[in-house]
């Protein structure tokens, strides 16, 4: 597939020290999407400098890295070092992990969040920090509004909704951490709603742009939620299922903008014709 | 080793009832990158042009019942994509043609159980590493020995084809006679239900000049009880001794519980043993890291995990295949 004609591309998350994740199973299928309960399982920042870092340097596109973490200073160590990398295009906090332990800790609450955004943004000072936001809350704004009062230049959402699978012969959770996240075409039309909701009370007014994704599959769901304010798209399991899917939704755009008479994609974002 | 993966549009040329469960896909492909025994292919067990579906209105009248057509709801389609070990490969100057032996299990292999000839299939390969063959190694009198249960059957026939010429011989296990993805040829040859000899009674081997003990669990055919009775009483009679042990490699595949003791007959002797793994997969190509299985490390002291002495290993990329004396499971 074509990397260069896309927007960017989004590392899994990163953390300090190495994790190596949670015990298998790890994914289960689900009806129109699937639980994942991986468990942030990645190399820590250390073997990412030397191992990935030549490797992401080599890409045809601008790359966002996702940084996770259990503490302020694992997320602020993390980042800094992120920021003196040339070929690091953006910072993405992840605070919206539901597969580990105080993985949602600063993604639900709303004063932990903006004071994570305010140091983390201290020490990115050369590159736009984003924010992926959970869709594990009561109040999606709130988290969104603290999120921009801590200095976040972008936002992503959503992440996952924790979710479960049974296996009725043994009575026992599918997954060996018992939740996991569901994503897929499942969770579009709620990630849609979060996307249009967090535009419309937040980001629009902040002029902060979102990242809408979750469940995009086709073209037409990425119309969909740059109609509902997001100014750019990302797609995860869809890949799974067809690695060629960015590559066709970046075809079925150019389409619809010529098909609709739009000259720059950006005219379309937030158009929703509400009632 | 899996560099030149891509997905291909792969058009059907067969679809053959093997036994009760079993199906043989035979596909067609322009071009297809080289491949060996043990690496497998992410098939799309759906119609990926099943395009984009707007969200229905649903009319709610008294007297109808609702009709939801939205395809991902109304019809269990197969999401994710399914693996499937290769089971032989024949290249031509018309291009190359893929084995695929599937156990009709689910939705997925259903799908798959319905196609017919000049349907196309999309599938992603070739993927992960691969078996490593005896004439590979440095003694010349290597014997192969093939253990496969039930869907694990597959690669065996695919590790038996790049077998041919070389001395080997191949035990397969099913749980009744309906259930094996084999052909059984010359009856005049048939084994008793005590025999562990080698016969070319089975066609799939026998085509490479490799004779196979059969077993099944209830006896409907061939020696009465699990693949690994038969595996070790056969060690037991033809390879006492340190020489010819060392000469032997163990290739097995199938059902976990199988695999296990087959690797610990192996290593009881000392023979080496590759094992061909299975995971839950989302990607198969070592993105999503689904598909750990827990393996020793040589050097705790070494990434990654330093300290530890285990770590995990990708199923789809750093396996399936695996020695069994590395597996921790
Ligand atoms: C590397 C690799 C190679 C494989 N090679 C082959 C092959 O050559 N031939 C073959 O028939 N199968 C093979 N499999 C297994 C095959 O991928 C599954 O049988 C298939 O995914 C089932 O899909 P489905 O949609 O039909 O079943 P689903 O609807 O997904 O599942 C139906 C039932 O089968 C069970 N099931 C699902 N997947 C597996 C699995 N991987 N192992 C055991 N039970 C499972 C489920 O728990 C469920 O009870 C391989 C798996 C791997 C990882
Ligand atoms: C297997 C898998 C692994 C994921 N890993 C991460 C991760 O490491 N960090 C993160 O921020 N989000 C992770 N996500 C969440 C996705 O980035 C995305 O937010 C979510 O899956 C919704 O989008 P989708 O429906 O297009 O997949 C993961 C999702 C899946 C399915
Ligand atoms: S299946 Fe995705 S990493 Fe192995």
């Amino acid at each position: 597939m074509d990397l260069s004609r896309l927007g960017a591309f989004v590392t899994k998350s990163i953390t300090l020290e190495e994790r190596p994740g949670n015990e298998p199973t790890r994914i289960v299928e689900t009806r129109a999407g699937m639980l994942n309960a991986i468990g942030l399982a990645n190399v820590g920042l250390q073997r990412f400098l030397k191992e990935k870092v030549p490797l992401l340097q080599k890409m045809p596109c601008p790359v966002i890295v996702n940084v996770a973490g259990h503490s302020v200073d694992d997320y602020t160590s993390a980042s800094a070092a992120m920021d003196s990398l040339e070929c690091v295009a953006g910072v993405e906090l992840n605070v919206s992990c539901p597969n580990v332990k105080d993985g949602l800790v600063f993604g639900t609450d709303p004063k932990r969040l903006r004071s994570l955004v305010t140091e983390v943004k201290r020490v990115v000072p050369t590159k736009p920090l984003i924010v992926k936001l959970s869709p594990n809350v009561d109040d999606i704004t709130a988290t969104a509004r603290a999120a921009v009062d801590g200095g976040a230049d972008i936002l992503s959402l959503v992440n996952t909704f924790t979710a479960m699978a049974v296996d009725i012969n043994t009575r026992k959770p599918r997954l060996a951490n018992v939740t996991g996240g569901l994503s897929g075409p499942a969770i579009k039309p709620i990630a849609l709603h979060l996307v249009s909701r967090v535009y419309r009370s937040v980001a629009q007014s902040a002029e902060v742009p979102i990242i809408g994704m979750g469940g995009i599959q086709y073209w037409q769901d990425a119309v969909e939620f740059i109609l509902a304010g997001a100014s750019a798209v990302a797609v995860g399991t869809a890949l799974f299922v067809d690695p060629a899917t960015p590559n066709k939704i970046v075809d079925g755009l150019n389409q619809y903008l010529i098909e609709q008479k739009v000259d720059d994609l950006a005219d379309l974002v937030g158009t929703l014709r509400l009632p | 080793m899996s560099q030149t993966r891509d997905q291909y549009a792969a058009e059907v040329v067969a679809s053959i009832p093997l036994c009760q469960e079993h199906w043989k896909l035979v596909l067609h492909l322009q071009h297809f990158p080289t491949t060996a025994p043990g690496q497998f292919v992410q098939v799309a067990c759906r119609d990926l042009e099943l395009n984009y579906s707007q969200e229905q209105d649903l009319d709610w009248a008294d007297d109808q019942p609702v009709q939801i057509d939205h395809a991902e709801l109304s019809q269990r389609l197969a999401f994710l994509r399914r693996p499937f070990s290769l089971a032989g490969r024949r290249d031509s100057a018309g291009g190359v043609e893929i084995d695929l032996i599937h156990r009709v299990v689910g939705m997925g292999t259903d799908w798959l159980s319905r196609l017919k000839p000049g349907q196309k299939v999309q599938l992603i390969g070739p993927l992960g590493n691969r078996h490593t063959l005896p004439g590979q190694k440095s003694s010349d009198e290597a014997v192969a020995i093939l253990v496969g249960g039930g869907v694990g059957i597959p690669p065996m026939i695919y590790l038996a084809s790049q077998l041919a010429g070389r001395k080997a011989v191949a035990f397969c296990g099913a749980v009744t006679r309906n259930l094996l993805p084999l052909t059984i040829t010359n009856a005049a040859v048939a084994p008793t239900a005590t025999s562990i000899e080698p016969l070319y009674n089975i066609e799939e081997f026998a085509t490479f000049g490799i004779p196979a003990v059969i077993s099944t669990d209830d006896g409907s055919y061939g020696y009465q009880g699990f693949v690994t009775q038969a595996l070790e009483r056969y060690l037991d009679r033809y390879f006492m001794d340190e020489p010819a042990r060392g000469r032997a490699i163990i290739y097995t595949c199938g059902p976990e519980v199988m695999m296990k003791r087959v690797a610990q007959i192996a290593e009881a002797r000392r023979i080496e043993c590759q094992v061909a793994v299975e995971r839950a997969m989302a990607c198969g190509m070592g993105t999503c890291q689904s598909c750990v299985i827990r393996v020793k490390k040589a050097d705790p002291a070494a990434a990654p995990m330093p300290g530890s002495d285990w770590c995990y290993r990708l199923a789809c990329t750093d396996g399936p295949v695996f020695l069994s004396t590395d597996l921790l499971w």
